[in-house]
């Protein structure tokens, strides 16, 4: 019962949102994190917020609105976290927060302008996002999803935009 | 109206001796300002040797876990952690060694509800009856249900609802986002006007899983008001049923019945019939009836 409830409760409200590094699947996160506040206490850039009514289950949970305030990837609050709700993760490249995806139709580079704004902006430089032969930027496995691209895309709206991984399940 | 000489006239009891003292009370009142106090600057003070709320305390390298929040979470993922045994165990022990003494001298929420009852009407904060032997059964109930809602919906609502967390983490969050936390601030406040106008102070008593949860694990070796009868010479209604912030009468009291170990009706019992450690002599007439201590030498 609880699984088609909890699945159903889930459905009614917004996609689930963009996770700190290190964080478990969705549904073991929602029931394992405490609200507790330690990782949004510990981030140093203010990227951690708590989510609000509009994450249904995920309510007071912690979540990176990564055109506010991207995650640099310190990796500071994986570990603190009590229940393990995060793994305690210390290394960028296993953060595994999501994907960034390039809107075509947006990106500056597509439409033959020189821009590689996101490439500058990519801490896993060189390994995350590549420039094709026409100088197109284009996402590899590697993307973590820390959201760095996102925040500082210059296209109106932003051209290049994280997938949490969430909703790739 | 004049007094008659039947007013004066002796009891077959002694009078009291001793005057109410401030001795727990004092100390209580500035634990409980400082957690708050604390907690108010914490997220500004850039302090790193304590983080997290009361759910989840952080101090220096100690983890602390409040026991019914960590219990829904397990619950709630239906799984077991070194986690939940090494975090919540501290606490625990705590509970069982001295009962909830988080609620009534660290709790912020408890702190907020105790200034909110001096708000109440007159009329409604008398306590009828024996008001600490129906809430046993609410309070052994809401804690069951915080429980099963957890397992059956996969969401740990003892940490999500608990006062205590709610009251700690509103500074916090509102220094992450730099503005008013709508969800943990609407709902700290409808809990609160639930304490001011409700069931009196409900909320602590009887439906705050942590509060609940602590009360249960109080042990019978534990520290708490202890009763020796043959001191007492108070009629039915004492100074210490009137001092009690929950209206137990503390000479009738159970081990599970929601004491906090305030330790309020210990400081007003004017004959030293309830006591905390050490048992008050068995011969009362040796006592000074009254005026100040002998001079020393």
């Amino acid at each position: 019962m609880s699984g088609s409830a909890a699945a159903f409760l889930r459905g009614l409200v917004a996609p689930p949102p963009l996770r700190p590094p290190g964080a478990l699947d969705e549904r073991a996160f929602d029931a394992l994190c405490l609200r507790c506040g330690r990782c949004i206490e510990v981030c140093p850039h203010a990227a951690l917020r708590p989510a609000g009514l509009g994450a249904g289950y995920g309510l007071g949970t912690p979540m990176i609105e990564p055109r506010r305030e991207p995650c640099w990837l310190c990796m500071k609050c994986p570990p603190v976290c009590p229940t393990g709700a995060l793994r305690p993760i210390h290394e960028p490249r296993d953060a595994d927060m999501g994907r960034a995806r390039v809107f075509e139709a947006g990106c500056y580079a597509f439409q033959g302008i020189l821009c590689r704004t996101c490439l500058d902006a990519c801490p896993l430089q060189g390994e995350a996002i590549r420039q094709d032969a026409e100088l197109r930027p284009a996402v590899t496995e590697r993307c973590v999803g820390c959201g760095l691209c996102e925040r500082h895309c210059p296209a109106p709206g932003s051209a290049i935009r994280v997938v949490p991984r969430g909703h790739r399940a | 109206m004049s007094l008659h000489p039947g007013h004066l006239a002796t009891r077959d009891k002694p009078p009291p001796c001793r005057a109410a003292s401030q001795r727990f009370s004092r100390w209580r009142r500035a634990t409980q300002g400082s957690t708050l106090l604390l907690y108010l600057a914490l997220p500004f003070a850039g302090m790193t040797w304590v983080t997290g709320t009361l759910v989840a305390l952080k101090l220096g390298p100690v983890d602390l876990l409040e026991p019914a929040a960590a219990l829904s979470a397990a619950l709630a993922a239906r799984t077991v952690g070194w986690w939940l045994l090494l975090g919540t165990a501290p606490v625990a022990l705590l509970a069982a060694a001295l009962g909830p003494v988080y609620c009534s001298w660290f709790c912020p929420f408890g702190f907020l509800s105790e200034a909110l009852d001096r708000l109440r009407p007159r009329r409604w904060r008398r306590w009828s009856g024996q008001p600490w032997v129906g809430v046993r059964r609410v309070r052994i109930s809401a804690l069951a249900a915080f429980f099963a809602l957890s397992l059956g919906l996969g969401l740990p609502l003892a940490a999500l609802l608990a006062p205590p967390r709610l009251a700690t983490a509103l500074p916090l969050e509102a220094h992450a986002a730099r503005g008013i936390p709508i969800v943990t601030a609407s709902l700290l406040a409808a809990i609160l006007a639930f304490e001011l106008l409700g069931p009196r102070r409900l909320v602590c008593r009887a439906l705050c899983p942590a509060g609940a949860l602590a009360n249960l694990l109080r042990a019978p070796f534990s520290l708490r008001p202890r009763f020796a009868e043959e001191r007492c010479r108070c009629p039915d209604i004492a100074p210490c049923l009137q001092a009690c912030p929950w209206g137990i009468d503390p000479r009738e009291m159970r081990l599970h019945d929601g004491c906090t170990t305030c330790l309020a009706c210990v400081d007003r019992c004017p004959s030293g019939a309830l006591f905390t450690l050490r048992r008050p002599s068995r011969d009362p007439i040796r006592e000074p009836i009254s005026g100040p201590p002998p001079l020393a030498g």
